[in-house]
């Protein structure tokens, strides 16, 4: 090859700045942001992809429609944005060894394809509209060892405000999940689509209930998904914990209205002073997310959807934050406690038959107050 | 890599390569970072155009060394390492007689069964009878292993290894349960050198020097029993002695905290600062895995540190830890017969495996060899 030869310009990764740069590892690079876009058929997820792809032109974005299904699917094709157009690009989807394959094949196609084509700035991946994000959820949330060049960045779940409520309380068999409740559970922001169409009392039920189910969403009121976008990319979900959000939910209780609603998905927040040691965070875990031997005061058994929190540990300087969906958890260092702050830990769940009262007494038996070990 | 130490914050710094240069360097080949070669750091343009003629040559693959395949099923390929496919045999059948999974009859040998349970994450605990069927499956396993490495040997192509794992399975009423899997060629995948794992056994034969892993498993009346071990052949490097010995400590180290009440996440914490005390990597992109009626569900079981590994160990559980060892870097790559995993810097990779079944006080290693003490083969 003829340009074998030519001396290549070096990269270096801070070239222009006159200031000296903060020391980053040089394998470190920028890993991008993926996004799960949700939401029921007709609720508008296909208008706010159009309306980001048109706003955001000076952004390469990428979008994966009805992600991965099951199956030995070839190919899969994808939307690019940029500068104005869109054009198309093919996932090669490599089937063979799935089998005792640490990361998804979606999620090796993608990062195959950026290899060749180069990063995108963002990856927004729409579900079907009966999809449940949980396992998807799971699928991009990848150990950090991996080295992905991935990372969930948050679910966005978008709600048709005039028909929100309807799919919301629709009854299904016994055992059978509600994906439209699993949506909004889920949702790290809530687009409440449509708002022209309900007047203000049919909102403010709309928002009551999206609310008792997950309380700790930021939500946003739209008209045709018309938002402004830096609410939508840099979520941050998974690796940042927002206190501001968990303040909120945590002054969020039991609305007038809410209590004909038969939800058995709900948010509940607890705080309790003192400190935990890794072996009794592994019994918090064990019981709310493995075992799941803990249960409300019908003996219905706790199912956690997603929880967050930040935790004092025993001996550690260092704040804690929790993050769970499913059956998977995180516990990494976040900033240190202040010197004189009282240690607590904290957590919001939500989840399937929670009960304030049986959190609290689960969580009082895992931590030891300061006292007791300084 | 030798030109990288902490600064003084802890931080990894690096060196400029430029031989004599060792002011620090922050900047990195561009064009190693595309071929994924590792390290390639320098303090300046400058430095490294006065390099560019020697450094150049980092670029060029490692040329062939039996030149006398013509064999080139992918002519524009970037093969990280010196290894090269060979061509290989017709695909075997299986006597109707023996009892198949059901992936082995379906066109894409798409495992339906697994698929129907993907996801679940709870784990199954075996029944008196399961655990018999397994003992019996896994004792089967190491039969035919057993049987694949007495043919093991230089100028022995791959393929041998295979046809004979292939009669040894059929002989004891065992489907090979690779045979079909999501389209496997094969009835044992074989892993020489850099190949980290599913290697597909073909017509290269083994050198003198080479590492050779072959991995059986077998399914004899609905139950799978999985293990490999890497063999040396000839005269090995003491580095790959080294490697091996190190990753069949890995193996030995993490059955030993087997137990229940463990978590699984821990298996990956354990093995890799054993890796790590030794200079090695351990490969990230393939786990462990439950086994039974199933060749691969839950649990998963990763074998780095800090993985987000569901579960806790019960009695009933089996599952397999089967840690993959490389000299160099711990990434992979995957050749484009999209099964053949080599480390991305071309260099070895080790591997070894046992089906585990865990007890109420412990663990019993089902596919334990039986002779010699249970010693690995490359220690005969």
């Amino acid at each position: 090859m003829g340009d074998e030869d030519d001396i290549p310009m070096l990269v270096g990764e801070d070239d222009e700045d006159e200031t000296i740069p903060e020391l980053v590892k040089v394998e470190d690079k920028p890993r991008v942001p993926l996004t799960i876009l949700t939401g029921y058929l007709g609720a508008g997820k296909t208008t706010l992809l159009n309306y980001i792809l048109k706003e955001q032109h000076n952004k390469k974005i990428a979008v994966i429609l009805n992600e991965f299904g099951e199956g030995s699917s070839m190919e899969k094709s994808l939307s690019i944005g940029h500068e104005g157009d869109l054009f198309e690009e093919w996932l090669e989807l490599r089937n063979g060894c799935l089998c005792c394959s640490v990361k998804d094949k979606g999620v090796k196609a993608i990062e195959n394809l950026m290899r060749k084509r180069g990063k995108f700035d963002y990856i927004l991946l729409e579900t079907t509209g009966l999809a449940d994000p949980g396992p998807i959820a799971s699928i991009f949330w990848m150990d950090r060892q991996l080295g992905s060049d991935l990372y969930l960045d948050g679910i966005i779940t978008v709600l048709d405000a005039k028909y929100a409520e309807k799919n919301l309380n629709e009854k299904k068999p016994e055992g059978v999940v509600n994906e439209a409740v699993k949506q909004v559970a889920l949702a790290d922001l809530l687009i409440i689509n449509k708002t022209d169409l309900v007047d203000e009392t049919q909102l403010k039920a709309v928002t009551d209930l999206v609310s008792t189910i997950n309380g700790s969403a930021h939500m946003v009121y739209t008209q045709r998904c018309r938002i402004d976008l830096n609410k939508l990319l840099d979520l941050h979900a998974y690796d940042k914990f927002d206190n501001d959000l968990f303040e909120r939910s945590l002054s969020t209780r039991f609305f007038d209205g809410a209590s004909h609603l038969d939800q058995r998905v709900q948010t509940v927040t607890v705080e309790v002073e003192g400190s935990m040691s890794p072996s009794s965070m592994d019994y918090f875990i064990d019981v709310l997310l493995w075992d799941r031997s803990l249960t409300n005061s019908a003996g219905e058994p706790v199912n956690i959807y997603r929880m967050k929190g930040i935790v004092s540990m025993i001996a550690e300087s260092q704040r804690f934050m929790l993050q769970v969906v499913q059956q998977l958890y995180e516990l990494e260092p976040i900033g240190y406690w202040e010197i004189d702050s009282p240690r607590t830990c904290k957590f919001v769940l939500i989840g399937e038959n929670l009960e304030q009262e049986k959190i609290d007494d689960l969580l009082r038996t895992c931590v030891t107050l300061s006292s007791e070990f300084s | 890599s030798t030109s990288t130490k902490m600064s003084a914050n802890g931080v990894a710094a690096h060196c400029c390569e430029t031989p004599g240069c060792n002011a620090e360097a922050k900047l990195q080949c561009p064009t190693c970072i595309k071929l994924n070669i590792q390290g390639s750091f320098f303090c300046s343009q400058n430095c490294f155009k006065g390099y560019w003629e020697s450094h150049k040559l980092r670029h060029k693959k490692p040329s062939i060394s039996d030149s006398s395949t013509p064999y080139n099923p992918w002519p524009y390929y970037a093969f990280s390492g010196s290894l090269r496919p060979y061509p290989q045999t017709t695909k075997k059948e299986v006597p109707p007689s023996i009892g198949r999974p059901d992936y082995a009859d379906d066109p894409n040998g798409f495992p339906h069964s697994e698929q129907k349970v993907r996801g679940a994450a709870n784990i199954k605990c075996l029944s008196d009878e399961e655990k018999e069927g397994m003992r019996v499956a896994c004792k089967l396993a190491r039969e035919v292993l057993d049987e694949g490495v007495k043919v093991a040997d230089i100028g022995v192509a791959t393929d041998e290894i295979d046809r004979v794992v292939h009669e040894a399975a059929i002989e004891r009423e065992c489907y090979p349960s690779p045979l079909n899997y999501h389209g496997f060629p094969k009835s044992c995948c074989t892993s020489v050198n850099e190949v980290i794992c599913h290697g597909i056994p073909d017509m290269r034969p083994l050198q003198n020097g080479d590492i050779c892993n072959i991995d059986v498993t077998v399914y004899h009346r609905n139950f799978h029993g999985d293990l490999n071990e890497t063999l040396f052949i000839g005269e090995v490097s003491s580095i790959a002695k080294n490697l091996v010995k190190t990753t069949w400590e890995c193996l030995q180290k993490s059955i030993e905290i087997v137990k229940p009440g463990v978590k699984y996440r821990e298996v990956g914490s354990l093995i890799q600062k054993h890796a790590h005390s030794q200079g090695f990597s351990v490969v990230r992109s393939y786990c462990g895995h439950g086994i039974h009626q199933l060749f691969h569900t839950a649990p998963s079981v990763p074998h780095y540190a800090k993985n987000k590994a569901v579960g806790v160990m019960k009695p009933g559980h089996t599952f397999t830890i089967e840690p993959m060892i490389s000299e160099g870097t711990w990434k992979d790559e995957q050749w484009p017969d999209n099964w053949t995993a080599v480390t991305a810097d071309g260099k070895l990779s080790a591997q070894f495996e046992e089906t585990l079944l865990v007890t109420d006080t412990g663990v019993e290693v089902l596919t334990q060899r039986r002779d010699r003490n249970g010693q690995p083969y490359f220690m005969d």
